[in-house]
């Protein structure tokens, strides 16, 4: 098997499961260390306090849209593309199609999911610049904020290149688009449940305790 | 204390500590900034980077990663982080994305140094008083009765039949203060008492230990003593065969024996604690209490960071100060998004090696006070009503900061057979 087939087979197999599997841990491991040291969890669950505060934070109702409008914005027009993007683009729908799965779903415009790409690529960009600019952001930020938001920009970055050839003229680049975007976006999926971008799932578990310790107070947060 | 730390100590400390959140909180961190101008330790400091919330617990991931190896100097450098930068007022974790609950990291820091000795000294010397006579002024069981009687004393002579029960089985309510009501503000007691005695409320006061509510052991990370106070109070509470136990205008005094005391004792005790604020807004709300005249000088309220974002009482708060006043002028932000006074978490008692850093990080706060133009600032709390009067001094603020309860008995309807006969003078 050349490298080319075992990136576009048995590699992406891996990041799946990877992702998949590592994803799913991450949150039997939440419940197996909660059950055991955060009981106060469960003494006060309450599915009205965690379901109100997912609908104030996954929809921009809460109050950092207020206190950092621009900020915050941007930051869910750019969860927005990273999702939508790779998820109904016309091109990966006609892979899974092909697949043994023969799934197939309903795609976003290609016009669209290119200006969704490059809002992506440029929120990314300005993401990276404010870490390097901003001294507050600089000192908060270790090797792998600045390392994560590449990884999570190269598969668009090459996406593009790949769908549009533009840089198809300079040679190595040209002839290995396909692989590089394939090869990032393996990179991604397997770091997801190893780094911070497991927030994807954790979000959901850390909201939802915050917002049950709040919740016996009375309130929403 | 030895000079050298002992990693294992340390480890052995935080491991079982570290649970689901904790770990999460440490791992997801985006490091995205947008807790820092919600701190106002970062917004009095010229936005110092270092006074953000997210970066002031990097100590926790460092120490775990070091497994546990540092050195006396570097604890020293996280005690100045999470005494001097830090009051604990969780505003920051109701504005983080992910919820991610930076004072209860600080907390937990806390509480790592005490297993090491380092403690301010001012905490320190309460949580011994609390051991020795089972309140943090070192008062005897003689000199609070006595106080408590002279206070009925005093009070007998305005309002016709009052009585301060101490010990009185069966009442309804058990009424806790903060040690330094009979140490030095005893009409706080008086004025309670006319409160009670007008709403006809039944109540009464414990003479054992367990009347003082206050537990700053819970600000130093004490918390076994922490448990021992309100083990104390709900002793007390069960002797006496009270429902309800009401606290003083005292912030974490509430926090502690409301919302901490069944993780401490690992039961949920079946006396429910209520909070003054509460207590009088319900006596007026259910015309127990009648408001002769409303107050005519401006007004606007403090919310105490453990009443009110960790005490749920942000409604009750303010529609008790619009009760009381004709032109009632809430603060920005007035609720649960409040700003800290800067006088929270133990900076109060902390004493002099906490004032500069508490008189610079209360700006925020005397800048909300004057910007309302109020005159008068309800304050349903020991700690800020400290600091606020300290900042009304620093920046100029020509207000008075008064409990409510002063307001309430300046200011309620004594009932006719009450007031005492002019002719008997």
């Amino acid at each position: 098997m050349d490298f080319y087939a075992f990136v576009e087979g048995p590699l992406l197999w891996i990041a799946f499961l990877t992702f998949i599997i590592g994803s799913l841990l991450r949150a039997a491991l939440f419940f197996s260390f909660s059950l055991k040291k955060d009981k106060i969890i469960y003494q006060h669950f309450s599915l009205k306090y965690v379901l109100a505060t997912y609908a104030r934070w996954l929809f921009p109702f809460n109050k950092d849209v207020t206190k950092n409008p621009v900020f915050t914005i941007l930051v869910y027009v750019f969860h927005i593309c990273l999702i939508i993007v790779p998820i109904w683009f016309s091109a990966h729908i006609a892979l899974w199609e092909e697949s043994r799965f023969e799934w197939y779903w309903t795609a976003i415009p290609d016009a669209l999911a290119d200006w969704m790409t490059l809002i992506f690529l440029a929120i990314a960009l300005f993401f990276l610049l404010r870490r390097i600019i901003s001294a507050d952001i600089r000192l908060l930020s270790t090797f792998s904020d600045y390392f994560l938001i590449v990884v999570v920009a190269l598969p668009f970055l090459s996406g593009y290149f790949l769908s549009h050839g533009t840089v198809d003229s300079i040679g190595i680049l040209g002839d290995n688009m396909e692989l590089i975007h394939m090869l990032s976006g393996e990179l991604m999926l397997i770091l997801i449940p190893f780094t911070k971008l497991s927030h994807f799932v954790l979000f959901f578990f850390s909201r939802g305790a915050t917002a049950i310790e709040f919740g016996r107070r009375g309130y929403t947060m | 204390m030895s000079e050298e730390i002992n990693p294992k100590e340390i480890m052995n400390f935080l491991k079982p500590r570290m649970g689901a959140r904790f770990k999460t909180w440490l791992s997801i961190c985006a490091h995205c900034g947008l807790c820092s101008d919600i701190c106002h330790y970062y917004l009095t400091s010229e936005k110092d980077p270092r006074m953000i919330p997210a970066y002031k617990v990097r100590f926790l991931k460092e120490i775990l990663k070091k497994k546990g190896k540092v050195d006396r100097g570097y604890l020293q450098k996280v005690y100045e982080t999470v005494y001097y930068e830090c009051n604990m007022c969780r505003r920051c974790s109701l504005y983080c994305p992910f919820g991610i609950d930076i004072a209860l990291m600080i907390s937990l820091l806390r509480s790592l140094l005490f297993t090491q000795g380092i403690v301010p000294e001012g905490l320190l010397q309460t949580v011994e008083n609390y051991k020795e006579f089972g309140n943090q002024m070192a008062v005897t069981k003689e000199d609070w009765v006595e106080t408590v009687e002279w206070c009925e004393e005093e009070t007998e002579e305005e309002l016709v039949g009052i009585k301060l029960p101490i010990d009185k089985k069966g009442a309804k309510i058990m009424y806790t203060v903060n040690a330094r009501e009979p140490m030095f503000y005893p009409q706080d007691i008086m004025e309670v008492a006319k409160v009670f005695h007008v709403a006809g409320e039944d109540w009464t006061l414990p003479s054992e230990s367990g009347w003082d509510d206050t537990n700053l052991a819970m600000f130093c990370g004490d918390v076994k003593t922490a448990r021992l106070i309100v083990e104390n109070t709900f002793k007390r509470a069960e002797e006496l065969e009270v429902q309800q136990i009401a606290v003083t205008e005292c912030g974490h005094a509430y926090r502690a024996l409301r919302f901490e005391a069944p993780t401490w004792l690992g039961y949920t005790p079946k006396q429910e604690v209520i909070h003054s604020v509460e207590l009088f807004h319900d006596y007026i709300r259910d015309g127990r209490i009648k408001i002769k005249e409303k107050i005519k000088e401006p007004t606007t309220v403090q919310d105490p960071c453990n009443i009110i974002r960790n005490g749920g009482l942000a409604e009750k708060n303010k529609q008790l100060a619009e009760f009381l006043s004709q032109d009632f002028r809430p603060m920005k932000n007035q609720g649960n998004y409040n700003v800290c006074c800067g006088g929270g978490g133990g900076a109060m008692p902390m004493g002099g090696e906490m004032k500069k850093q508490r008189l610079q990080s209360g700006k925020i706060k005397a800048d909300q006070i004057r910007e309302t133009g109020a005159k008068i600032v309800f304050v349903p709390c020991h700690n800020c009503i400290d600091q606020i009067r300290d900042l009304s001094k620093e920046y100029d603020l020509g207000i008075k900061a008064i409990h409510f309860k002063e307001a309430i008995t300046e200011h309620m309807e004594i009932p006719e057979e009450m007031i005492p006969k002019e002719d008997e003078e």
